[in-house]
């Protein structure tokens, strides 16, 4: 009789199970449409982009801006889940030689955990290596929300958020804030990476890091921290690849303090005067996006308010004298794509404009610049678009 | 004794049914008035929050203890603003989170800002965020994992 019961009690308890192993394999690579995607111009106007679907990072490429894109090549040959929303979404950069680089965040099957995966394409894109897991240490907790960028020299820089330090010091006893920013990089074009590099403790736990290349060539990151008691300001540093650390120092000031996931990560862009353009989201007196340039560990310099209910993850370029920021308004019917423009450094900017809608759902727009123009490129439930900041310009003339 | 096992049997395969009392359904925007709509009595407490959101847990968790301490007087919904793709992963946190008891709503978009800024404008998204809606058309909005203090304030 032992015996029937216990059978009878698997057999009641079966279908959780079944639910449980489904959910490890479908999560990240359902039918529905993930908006999470990456658009990068490379140096010879070929404007790349990488997204994912059914577990397969994917890279296509355009020669006419947009209009037509070359067919999908699958990233990783072999399915995994991929975060592909939100914070997260694949990324794609170039390397000095014609390289293209991917890397995109995996998650694991335990809550709040991920690897950084990285491939490359030696052959301008028709091939790509097999991924590799660029984080050193492989305990099943957070490695995630992975930024990447190719300094001048070359270097492949991957930053991202990590929990380890989290998980030791609570292990201990003692309390930690938030989580910490790791990064890594390789000097031989991606074929392999230094040891996991931490850059700061107590940062915040899923807002994405902006990455910058600073006129030097080094790369720069913009990014959420936790000061004091769950303060959420940003902080800035250089991501050195020589060894030696830069010290992350405090650049918004805004008190928002706050124990929870503000969703919404920085936007950087470095002039070639090395002004620091940056745009960030806080909540201290309602939501609100800012633009400021920074200045380390003193307050943003020419800071403006750039929108307030509805606006949402914005995103900055420059170049010369004209910055541009973009971000998301939202309303009952649709959203609008949203843009200022500045043609004094960022001093004084133009009144806002929208320069596209969609009555469907959008992803973040990213500002990418290609020969001294600027571009949205916007992920939207009805296919991606890229909308020429010049052209919606002359049209309002 | 065959009775009795039996019975345990029966209960065994009766369980999931219980657990899983309220279903795990997508929300659009067009049942938005409904769900901010103030409630015949006492309190709605609409409990928003992430798959992402460590904090959003153990909020969940002190929200719940709320609601069974005044059973008549709140009635507690989950939303979770990921999006439907998200749909196994989500049944499967509120499972572990022993939250099955309680209606659960997942966001029909796949990105969050409409139905965020349709259940409340002054949210820029930021998780767990606490809506309560009272019979007398009050509101209380606060963003963050509630303090006692803060506890105390949303009880009828």
């Amino acid at each position: 009789m032992k015996r029937l019961l216990v059978v009878f009690a698997l057999l009641a308890t079966w279908p959780l199970g079944v639910l449980a192993q489904g959910e490890m394999h479908m999560a990240g690579m359902g039918n529905e449409p993930e908006l999470g995607a990456s658009a990068a111009f490379d140096a010879h106007g070929r404007l790349w982009l990488v997204t994912a679907k059914d577990g397969h990072v994917r890279v296509q490429h355009s020669d006419d801006f947009g209009k037509a894109f070359s067919a999908p090549i699958d990233v990783n040959p072999v399915a995994e889940k991929i975060y592909d929303e939100g914070e997260n979404r694949p990324k794609i950069a170039f390397g000095t030689k014609g390289q293209v680089y991917v890397s995109w965040s995996q998650p694991l099957a335990q809550p709040y955990s991920g690897y950084v995966r990285f491939a490359r394409s030696l052959d301008g894109g028709k091939h790509f290596s097999a991924p590799i897991t660029v984080n050193h240490d492989l305990a099943k907790i957070t490695h995630r929300f992975d930024a990447l960028a190719v300094a001048r020299n070359g270097d492949v820089v991957i930053a991202w958020i990590d929990g380890r330090d989290e998980v030791a010091t609570k292990a201990a006893g003692k309390p930690y804030l938030g989580k910490a920013i790791y990064y890594t990089w390789s000097n031989d074009g991606g074929a392999s990476f230094a040891a996991d590099h931490k850059l700061m403790d107590h940062s915040c736990e899923c807002c994405r890091i902006a990455l910058a290349r600073e006129p030097d060539g080094n790369v720069a990151a913009f990014f959420r921290g936790v000061y004091g008691d769950d303060i959420r300001d940003h902080a800035f540093a250089v991501l050195r690849t020589n060894g030696k650390t830069d010290h992350p120092q405090r650049v918004t000031f805004s008190g928002w303090q706050i124990a929870a996931c503000p969703h919404q990560g920085p936007g950087l862009a470095i002039g070639s005067n090395g002004v620091l353009h940056g745009v960030w989201y806080e909540a201290s007196h309602g939501p609100a996006i800012w633009y400021g340039q920074l200045d380390p560990g003193q307050a943003p310099r020419h800071k403006l308010k750039i929108g307030g209910p509805g606006a949402s993850h914005a995103d900055v370029a420059v170049h010369d004298r004209d910055v541009w920021v973009a971000w998301t308004q939202v309303s009952a019917t649709g959203y609008q794509l949203m843009l200022r423009a500045s043609h004094d450094g960022g001093d004084t900017f133009d009144a806002p404009y929208a320069i596209a809608e969609s009555a469907d759902a959008v992803y973040s727009p990213q500002l990418l610049v290609y020969q001294g123009r600027a571009y949205v490129a916007w992920n939207t439930a009805k296919g991606f678009r890229l909308i020429a900041v010049h052209y919606t310009a002359e049209a309002r003339r | 004794m065959i009775r009795r096992a039996l019975c345990v049997v029966l209960m065994c395969f009766a369980l999931p049914a219980f657990a899983r009392a309220a279903p795990l359904t997508l929300l659009t925007t067009s049942e938005i008035p409904a769900l901010v709509k103030p409630p015949a009595h006492g309190e709605r407490i609409i409990a928003l929050w992430a798959l992402d959101c460590a904090y959003c847990e153990p909020n969940l968790a002190a929200l719940a203890k709320l609601q069974r301490a005044h059973p008549d007087k709140i009635q507690l919904i989950l939303v979770t603003t990921d999006g439907p793709d998200q749909r196994q992963a989500v049944a499967a946190r509120i499972a572990q989170m022993h939250m099955d008891g309680y209606p659960a709503r997942l966001y029909a978009e796949p990105t969050p800002q409409r139905l965020d800024y349709l259940i409340d404008p002054e949210w820029g998204g930021e998780t767990p965020r606490t809506l309560v809606i009272r019979a007398d058309g009050s509101r209380v909005a606060i963003s963050g994992e509630l303090t006692p203090v803060q506890l105390q304030r949303i009880e009828p």
